[in-house]
């Protein structure tokens, strides 16, 4: 059934392409002020550099404009059920180390995290769209950390956000590639050409 | 005989002290700058020293035997000064192709001076390669989007008399910056004296406007006017003012941005309009309004004696202060229709 290519279903995927750039736009937003919270809370040098961390998405890619419309969901939703899952840790964390002392950050983190769900849930339902259904999710978070010190769970969850961060963006010029009439393949010019 | 020739760079305000070559110091010899002789009194011996020099001595500087007045030296004096550190700008025009380095000097040397950029990306050094025209540019190909890791830009400039460097290090979207929009158009609506159509195209630079969209800004004034109105456009590549003052002529720029990285182009070149008006009537007084004046009221053109309205009451909103003198014509043509 070639349900991604019927007029409905093309306005359909259009419909929810939209709305999803809307919420990565605004999740975007969301996250942006909670780097700066957190780096203030946590008494981070906002221009730190955080080497990769194991286990958390990795925004960067160098073959973008080469992704078609699957690739892309796919790889957004394996990265937004990671963040859903280090989001979790990182606000269980917060909870261990302040109680309820700084409910600033908690509220922020919870604010994100409520939004990475959503949007994974979005991404979801563009994957039924195409046709090939979302993976399961088995075996699909990131993998169990040896226990860090504080000063290394503060770092790692700057690495977190600011990829997080990387991704919203990501996500709106995936979304936008998928939104573009045609079989939603949406390769652009712009890269090194091979 | 063969006479030693080079290149001698000396930096301004030092001493310098030539050799005749090989002539012995009691040696009599002849000194020219640039074919003139050089007075007795900068010599010692057969040196020539130059003290505290300026740039007004570079030259040919040429030694002579005293009787046979054979060549025995000859340099070319480059008086100059090392550099001072230079100025580098990274920027992405382009997105999401690449971006290019350019870089300056902030005062010249007066000596030939080389560039040498190097561009690494974490652990990758990347090429950044040099423009025929200008010469003080080079760009590069992204290689990765979506990137966390910065780029680490540092460019050296080296000439005979010293070497200096600098270093740019940013993020992957904070350079990002459109050239300006092209071709902005402005227009009058007929048969509408507040309105002016404004139309103009996406930069030629920026490579893909349908992937990655631009925003826009656009500002307009009269004249007459210093006080700018704003407007930011999310899509679309046209916008019609509506609140124009009749009969002005209006001064408009736009500028862009990537939807949702980066910084503001620079404004376009400014263009010119005056928004419609009706063939003009050549009153002078609301006397002469009274009693010409039409019944029409979609073509009102306020009389050459209608004064501006105060800047403050109309700063910043559209709505059009009722100034005093407006108010009396507008009782005048409320008299007529009566």
């Amino acid at each position: 059934m070639a349900a991604a290519d019927a007029p409905s279903a093309t306005l359909r995927r259009r419909d929810l392409c939209n709305r999803g750039i809307r919420l990565a736009r605004k999740m975007r937003s969301d996250i942006a002020d909670l780097l700066d919270i957190y780096v203030e809370r946590q008494g981070l040098d906002a221009s730190a550099s955080v080497a990769a961390v194991e286990g958390v998405p990795v925004a960067a890619t160098e073959c973008w404009s080469e992704q078609t419309g699957t690739q892309r969901l796919l790889d957004n939703l394996a990265a937004y059920r990671s963040f859903r899952v280090l989001l979790a840790q990182m606000l269980e964390e917060q909870r261990e180390q302040l109680g309820d002392a700084d409910t600033t950050l908690g509220r922020a983190l919870a604010a994100v995290l409520l939004q990475v769900s959503a949007f994974t849930y979005h991404l979801e339902e563009l994957l039924q769209l195409e046709s090939c259904g979302p993976p399961s999710e088995e075996g699909a978070g990131p993998p169990a950390l040896p226990r860090l010190s504080l000063f290394e769970q503060k770092l790692r969850g700057l690495g977190v956000l600011r990829e997080l961060a990387q991704w919203a963006v990501r996500s709106v010029r995936d979304l936008r590639q998928l939104a573009k009439p045609g079989p939603g393949s949406g390769s652009a010019p712009g890269m090194a050409e091979s | 005989s063969s006479a030693d020739s080079h290149i001698q760079y000396e930096r301004v305000g030092a001493d310098v002290t030539m050799k005749c070559g090989s002539m012995d110091w009691d040696a009599a010899v002849t000194w020219t700058a640039n074919g003139t002789d050089i007075d007795d009194s900068h010599l010692n011996g057969s040196y020539l020293i130059l003290k505290n020099v300026d740039l007004t001595q570079s030259g040919q500087y040429s030694c002579y035997e005293g009787s046979s007045w054979h060549l025995k030296y000859q340099t070319y004096l480059r008086v100059g000064t090392p550099p001072k550190e230079p100025v580098l700008m990274c920027r992405s025009n382009n997105y999401p192709k690449g971006f290019y380095c350019s870089w300056h000097l902030p005062s010249p040397t007066y000596i030939p001076n080389s560039f040498n950029i190097s561009v690494i990306h974490g652990t990758r050094e990347m090429v950044c390669e040099k423009d025929i025209f200008p010469k003080n540019r080079c760009h590069i190909r992204y290689l990765q989007l979506f990137s966390t890791v910065k780029y680490k830009v540092t460019l050296t400039v080296t000439n005979a008399l010293g070497k200096n460097s600098t270093t740019l290090t940013f993020d992957e979207f904070a350079i990002v910056k459109p050239d300006p929009p092209e071709s902005v158009v402005a227009k009058p609506v007929p048969n509408n004296p507040r309105r002016l159509e404004v139309a103009w195209q996406n930069p030629s630079s920026w490579p893909d406007p349908e992937s990655f969209p631009l925003k826009f800004f656009l500002r307009y004034r009269p004249l007459i006017l210093d006080q700018w109105q704003h407007v930011e456009l999310s899509d679309g590549t046209s916008h019609t003012i509506t609140d124009a003052y009749a009969g002005k002529e209006y001064i408009i720029q736009v500028a862009a941005k990537d939807n949702d990285i980066g910084t503001w182009s620079d404004w376009s070149v400014a263009v010119h309009a005056t928004p419609w008006t009706e063939e003009p009537k050549h009153l002078t007084t609301e006397a002469q309004v009274t009693e010409t004046t039409s019944a029409s009221t979609s073509s009102f053109v306020p009389p050459p004696t209608t004064k501006i309205c105060d800047k403050g009451a109309v700063v910043g909103s559209g709505a059009v202060a009722v100034c005093w003198t407006a108010g009396l014509v507008l009782a005048a043509y409320g008299v007529l229709f009566i």
